[in-house]
């Protein structure tokens, strides 16, 4: 596992598209920074990163979409099976090269609270809070990307299908409150991404939250590794 | 070492592989011969797990791939088809990366410059794999499995897009390999397998046609049934009268070698001797018979003989050529 993790790291760094993710993801943390906290004079970081979820949702399936689709096309998924690791390395290796971008990314986003910190004194748990719910969403929409990826042998498909499945899932709340059926809110409000997330910025830490989201990942990664091994069989 | 039992496989509808059974015993040089679509590929993919057979056994060492994948995969290397190569790294990246994720214990610097050295790939070590050539990334492909040295090989057409001489090298190599290593190489170049397997195991829509040495292949399927013959007079009188003889099936004209005198190839169903029939008809006709040989058929001739469509391989025909484990596989022939 360690093997992979390592080599799909260093290739995420070998190509641009780390640093453009992490380019985008970090000018637009600072802009809205820029204006929450320096403008606005609000020490209200729940704010910032609340925006965030929205783009790193949107960003974040480019960082998945060629885990498993490019190893499927260009053939290098037959060193990986053939080698003695088993299915569920592959997959956890992929899937926490991805997320140690995504990680590095979001560490670099404490470095103003850092600053901020050297000459004040801002609620450390809030920021905490707000930094650890991103990790959690992300590490979902990360391990569902991995999937979409797997299903497919085109990057741009595994790009597009996981952008909507992130879009859907922002979305699932104003379906909710559109239908006045209350076993359908029930069920949005079971999947919605925006529900778990939201009383992390109110500086909450949901245990059941951080559940859910460990939860979709285990899910979905088993669902991935599963998914290799059916195409063994087809 | 390897063994492999009824082995099927299908996809859809469409069988890739028909009850394919055989064994590798250590420390030999398996060809695996056939036509592009015959199963090869297929065969090699199961054989190390990439695949999963819809029906049958494979064992390797005692370990079935089933049931122990990750120990079979200890002792296998492969090289598919294309090369798994990641064109984002360079060779030596590559080949640290491939050392760790097939866990070898052998000390890694001195390990991979030993296999750098086999396969002469020493001078683009440093180089990015997406700017090698093709003969280069095939022996990259090569290196990668052999790290590890695992007691057995399976390359999947080891020497395609290498140039003469490359391939003179890589061939070497492999026959070298073969005095510690099991290895299984596919091919669809005869002259390769010939040079290179101690057995040759042919293969034609996913049906074994024929297993043996190079040698005996080509004997048992020649043998007296084909000849050559020089015989005075007007060809087309020559080649009337040789029809009436019983059993030729098929007559071909040379043209003239001496004045007067064309040399003809004569093929009779297969099994039966043609020579005393056809020296009857000459005495009869008045045609004086100078020669007489019988022609081998070379290796290509087998091949192509044994994956064309009329082709049903019987035991009845070929006795030496199919081997008794694969005797039911002739009914699959049929159909093929």
């Amino acid at each position: 596992m360690t093997a992979i993790w390592r080599r799909e790291l260093r290739s995420y760094y070998y190509s641009p598209i780390a640093y453009v993710f992490m380019g985008v993801v970090l000018f637009l943390f600072g802009v809205y920074d820029f204006q929450v906290v320096m403008t606005g004079s609000s020490y209200y970081i729940g704010q910032v990163y609340g925006i965030m979820f929205t783009w790193c949702m949107l960003f974040l399936p480019a960082l998945t979409m060629k885990t498993l689709s490019e190893d499927r096309k260009n053939k290098t998924d037959q060193a990986l099976i053939t080698a003695p690791v088993s299915v569920t390395a592959i997959v956890w290796g992929k899937f926490l090269s991805a997320f140690t971008v995504y990680l590095i990314t979001l560490a670099i986003t404490l470095i103003p609270a850092f600053i901020i910190g050297a000459f004040s004194d801002p609620t450390w748990s809030h920021i905490f809070g707000n930094f650890v719910a991103s990790l959690l969403y992300g590490a979902a929409i990360i391990a569902i990307g991995v999937f979409i990826s797997s299903l497919t042998e085109s990057q741009i498909v595994a790009l597009v299908g996981t952008v909507g499945v992130s879009i859907l899932l922002m979305l699932i709340d104003s379906f909710g409150s559109m239908l006045d059926n209350t076993f359908f809110q029930t069920v949005v409000s079971w999947i919605s991404f925006q529900a778990r997330y939201t009383p992390f910025t109110n500086g909450i830490f949901n245990i059941s939250s951080v559940v859910f989201f460990v939860s979709v990942v285990a899910v979905f990664n088993f669902l991935t590794a599963r998914r290799l091994e059916s195409r063994r069989w087809s | 070492m390897i063994e492999v039992k009824n082995l099927t496989k299908r996809y859809g509808s469409n069988v890739a592989l028909d009850h394919v059974s055989f064994s590798v015993e250590e420390g030999t040089i398996l060809g695996f011969l056939g036509p592009n679509g015959a199963g090869k590929s297929t065969t090699m993919n199961i054989i190390t797990g990439y695949l999963s057979a819809s029906e049958g056994e494979v064992t390797v060492a005692g370990h079935s791939i089933l049931d122990e994948p990750a120990e079979v995969k200890k002792l296998i290397g492969y090289l598919p088809e294309m090369p798994p190569l990641y064109m984002d790294m360079t060779v030596k990246e590559y080949l640290d990366f491939m050392y760790d994720l097939k866990k070898v214990k052998i000390p890694k610097e001195k390990h991979i410059k030993e296999i750098c050295n086999l396969v002469k790939i020493n001078d683009v070590y440093k180089r990015l794999i997406a700017n090698l050539s093709k003969g280069y990334k095939q022996r990259v492909g090569i290196a990668q499995a052999l790290l590890g040295n695992p007691p057995v090989l399976i390359l999947d057409e080891p020497t395609v897009g290498l140039d003469p001489k490359q391939i003179i090298e890589i061939r070497n190599l492999i026959k070298n390999l073969g005095r510690n290593h099991t290895v299984v190489l596919s091919s669809h170049i005869l002259p390769e397998v010939q040079a290179v397997c101690e057995r040759i195991l042919v293969i034609n829509k996913g049906v074994i046609v024929a297993d043996g040495t190079p040698d005996k292949l080509s004997h048992d399927l020649s043998s007296d049934h084909r000849l050559i013959a020089r015989i005075e007079g007007p060809e087309h009188e020559v080649l009337q009268n040789l029809r009436s003889v019983k059993n030729v099936i098929e007559l071909q004209s040379f043209g003239e070698k001496e004045p007067g005198v064309c040399e003809y190839s004569i093929e009779g169903a297969p099994g039966k001797d043609l020579r005393r029939d056809l020296f009857a008809c000459c005495t009869r006709c008045g045609m004086p018979l100078l020669a007489l040989k019988s022609s081998d058929l070379s290796l290509e001739d087998v091949f192509l003989r044994l994956t064309s469509d009329s082709y049903i391989p019987k035991s009845i025909q070929h006795p030496a050529v199919i081997p008794s484990e694969s005797s039911e596989v002739k009914e699959g022939g049929d159909e093929a």
